[in-house]
Formats: structure tokens, sequence, C-alpha cells
């Protein structure tokens, strides 16, 4: 296996890489477009709220590997336009992952207990202190496993974009492969990549998660 | 003083509160009692300015503040006004210690803070779990840190709504003698309570105290200690029996 990614070292890089550049621009656009828009959602609970059901609605009902086809065939003759694959990929996951995100803050605004506000309220504390101090940390508690989770999902799902011939780490092994014929080398190497960098992400979000649920709970 | 005239409130078709009005003077207590459902922590939240009436004003120390205004229009009284609720609403995210010292900092200096930290750890037998979180403390733990947090700040009024209702009685009895003590300080309290004796108590230790009987939303009954010892016959009269027995 070591032999065959070695002898491969600059192929596996370069997919990697576009893994990576994928998955980063999916996870930026998403968490902090995806927060905003699961604020807006919550305070504009008639409009943004009902935009964000409607959306999340569709994308949960559509897989994404069939998004991303639709996004780079159809939409594209549709629009008369020709765009690069690995811009079709980074737009329709990161769309993908704003959805999730704001699904996650939203969820978690609307259930944030009011009375900890009011709390704070009759305590004294400023609104930007009570943000800052009080509301601010429990979401972050409440929201980070989730957001952990999501994020993994996005990560696994860039491995679709090789579907519309985006030069990420799967279509690279399988043309290695193609070359090489050494599938379960290239294959396990994958999955080890997937697994050193997809299980501590898990692991954590489980632990958070585990740590955060105790907290939060007034038995 | 504090002073609620004519408070209002509905829900929906459902009168929660008519025209209720009651006054509390400085180092005094007004002690409500009356059914579950009659109205009495909605009246506490109004008073305390956490939910607004549908009519209703309040005047605390000559600054009137009207009960049916957007709270973010006006400069609320907190913490001189604060409230004790019955479910404790601690900040899970912090220690029982911090729950307590938090509100403080930009009130206090830290040796401040530390000695007022020590007196009502003290008053309050909390040294043995003021450093758990709350998801870790019993529920009467809970109580006793809401209490000392609400304390810590210092209010001119506070409003306690069944505080007792997860208390040991040795931890009531403590619980009394720090009120007559806060009430010889001139701090004014509204007490809602379902422990008759407790109720007697806090009327005797501080005599411009009152007591008013809600029912269905409505003050039926008010007056001084002699209304607890012979209610008149009727309604409150058959509560203040089950009181008793409940005692």
């Amino acid at each position: 296996m070591w032999k065959i990614l070695f002898e491969y070292r600059e192929g596996f890089t370069s997919g990697l890489m576009v893994t990576l550049a994928l998955t980063g621009i999916a996870w930026g656009v998403g968490l902090v477009f995806g927060t905003v828009f699961g604020w807006l959602a919550h305070r504009y609970a008639r409009s943004a709220g009902l935009a964000l059901r409607v959306l999340a609605f569709l994308t949960a009902s559509i897989p994404v590997i069939v998004l991303l086809f639709w996004a780079h065939f159809p939409l594209q003759v549709l629009l008369g336009v020709v765009i690069n694959p690995f811009l079709t990929a980074a737009a329709v996951l990161s769309i993908v992952n704003i959805l999730a995100v704001a699904g996650i803050v939203n969820a978690a605004v609307k259930q944030f207990p009011q009375e900890l506000i009011t709390a704070a309220r009759v305590c004294g504390l400023s609104e930007w202190v009570t943000l800052r101090r009080v509301t601010m940390p429990i979401l972050l508690r409440q929201i980070t496993p989730s957001l952990l989770n999501s994020q993994v999902v996005i990560l696994q799902c860039t491995l679709f974009a090789s579907m519309i011939s985006v030069e990420e780490i799967l279509r690279v092994s399988q043309r290695i492969n193609a070359t090489a014929y050494k599938p379960v080398e290239i294959y396990t190497a994958l999955a080890l990549l997937f697994l050193v960098v997809c299980l501590p992400l898990n692991i954590i979000a489980a632990l958070l998660k585990r740590r955060f649920d105790r907290n939060l709970s007034e038995r | 003083m504090l002073y609620a005239e004519t408070i209002s409130k509905s829900y929906g078709e459902r009168n929660v509160l008519s025209e209720v009005s009651l006054s509390v003077e400085a180092g005094s207590a007004c002690v409500v009692i009356g059914p579950s459902g009659s109205g009495k922590s909605t009246l506490l939240r109004c008073i305390g300015l956490l939910e607004p009436a549908d009519m209703g004003a309040m005047t605390l120390d000559g600054k009137k503040y009207s009960l049916i205004a957007d709270r973010k229009r006006m400069d609320p009284p907190w913490p001189d006004l604060t409230v004790v609720f019955q479910q404790h609403f601690l900040w899970p995210q912090l220690t029982l210690s911090e729950n307590i010292s938090r509100p403080l900092e930009r009130r206090m200096s830290k040796p401040e803070i530390r000695r007022t930290m020590g007196e009502l750890i003290e008053l309050f037998d909390m040294a043995d779990f003021i450093r758990r979180y709350p998801n870790e403390a019993s529920v009467g733990q809970r109580q006793r840190v809401a209490l000392a947090r609400a304390f810590a700040l210092r209010p001119r009024y506070i409003l306690l709504d069944e505080v007792t209702s997860s208390l040991d009685v040795e931890q009531i009895e403590k619980l009394f003698r720090h009120l007559v003590v806060l009430l010889s300080s001139g701090i004014g309290m509204v007490i809602v309570t379902h422990l008759l004796g407790f109720a007697k108590a806090i009327i005797a230790a501080a005599p411009k105290s009152s007591i008013v009987f809600l029912d269905g939303g409505r003050i039926t009954e008010s007056g001084g200690r002699e209304l607890l010892e012979s209610p008149p016959p009727g309604r409150m009269s058959e509560f203040i029996a089950r009181m008793q027995l409940a005692s």
C-alpha cells in the first residue's frame, strides 16, 4: 500500500488538495451563512423561517448526488452556460451545508430555555452580557456536536463530486487504479484517509454531546 | 415603596388577573396566598416586569413603570427589584458558585464578592456542593443557590415565588431568619407561599406586612395578621383550613 501511495504521491496529493479545498469552501460558507440564515429563520419565522423549512424539505428529499448532476448538466444547459465542475460542486455542497447548519442553529435557538435569559435579566445583566455569558455559551454547547456531525457528512459528500468530473481524491484514486490495478491497496488507503479525518471528529462530537447533555439538564 | 395598581392580564378569553392592586413598604412583606391557578405566579411575573399585563402600572420608590409597555423601551429596575422563581433557572454551564458570583462581577470588587459568597455559603450551608454544576445538585440545593444569587445582589425589593417548596424544615427556618434580617434592613418583599406557618411568621416578624388572598385572578380578601388568625367565612376560610391540614 505504501509503495503505491509513494509511487502515485503527486496524484494522491493533488486529489487530496481538491477534496480539502471543496470541503473548506463548503464548511466555511455553510457555517457562516448557515448560522446567519438559521438566526434569521428564527427572527423572521414567516419569511426566512418558511423559506428555510421549504428548502430544507426539498434538499432532504433529493439526494446530494442528484443535486450535483442536476446543477452540472440540466441547469447549465437551461442557463446556456458552462461552469467549472469544481465551482458547481462547491456551490451545491455549500448550499446543502448552509441549509443543514441553518436547521441546527434555528432548532437550537427555538428550543433555547427563555427562563435562563429571564434569570439573567432579573439579576441585572445587560442584553450584551446576557448574550455573551449566558446565551452564546449554552447555544454553542447545544449545537457543536450536531454541527460536527453535519460537517463530517459534508466531507463525505465531496466524494460525489467525482461524478461530475471534479478531480478530487476518489476520482484520482479511480484513475490510478485504472492504471495500476491495485484496488485493495488504493481503496484501503482512501478509507484510512477518511477514517483519520472523520473518526476524530465523530468521537469529539460524541464526547461533547455526552458532556453537554449532562451539563445542560436540570434533572 | 412598591405599589402595583389595577393589574389585569388575560390569555385569550381566560382572565388570569383582574384589577389586582397591592403595595409593599420598605422593610415589610406582602404575602400572597391562594389556590393553584389563581394567578399568583403571573402576578409576580407582571410586577417583576417579566410579562406584559393588559392593564396596570407599578410605582417603585417614586418611579412609575407601565406594566403594559414594551420592556425594551423602559429602564427596568433589575436587580433593585429581583425575582426568585420556584423553578430556580440556574445557568447550567456554570458551577453553582459561578451562578451566584457571575452577576456580581460588574457590581462589586473581587474581595467584596469573596466576602459576600462566604457569607451566603455559610448562611445556606452550601460549602459541600457549591463547586458542583446545577445538574449535579439536588432540587433543594439548587433552590438555596437561587435564593443566594438573588440575595447577593442586595435588591431593595424581592419577589419570592414558592421558594420554600423544595426546602427541608431546617432550611426553611434558616431562610425565614435571613428574610427577617433582610426585612429589618429595609428590603420589601412579595412572597407567594403555601406554608401557613411561614406566612404567619413573616407577618409577625414585620408588623407593617400584609396578606392578600388571590382567587380566580382577583384579590378577594386582604388585611394583616388577623386575617390569617380568623379568616372571614367563605373561600379563604376553607383555603386556610386546607393549608393547616397540609401543614
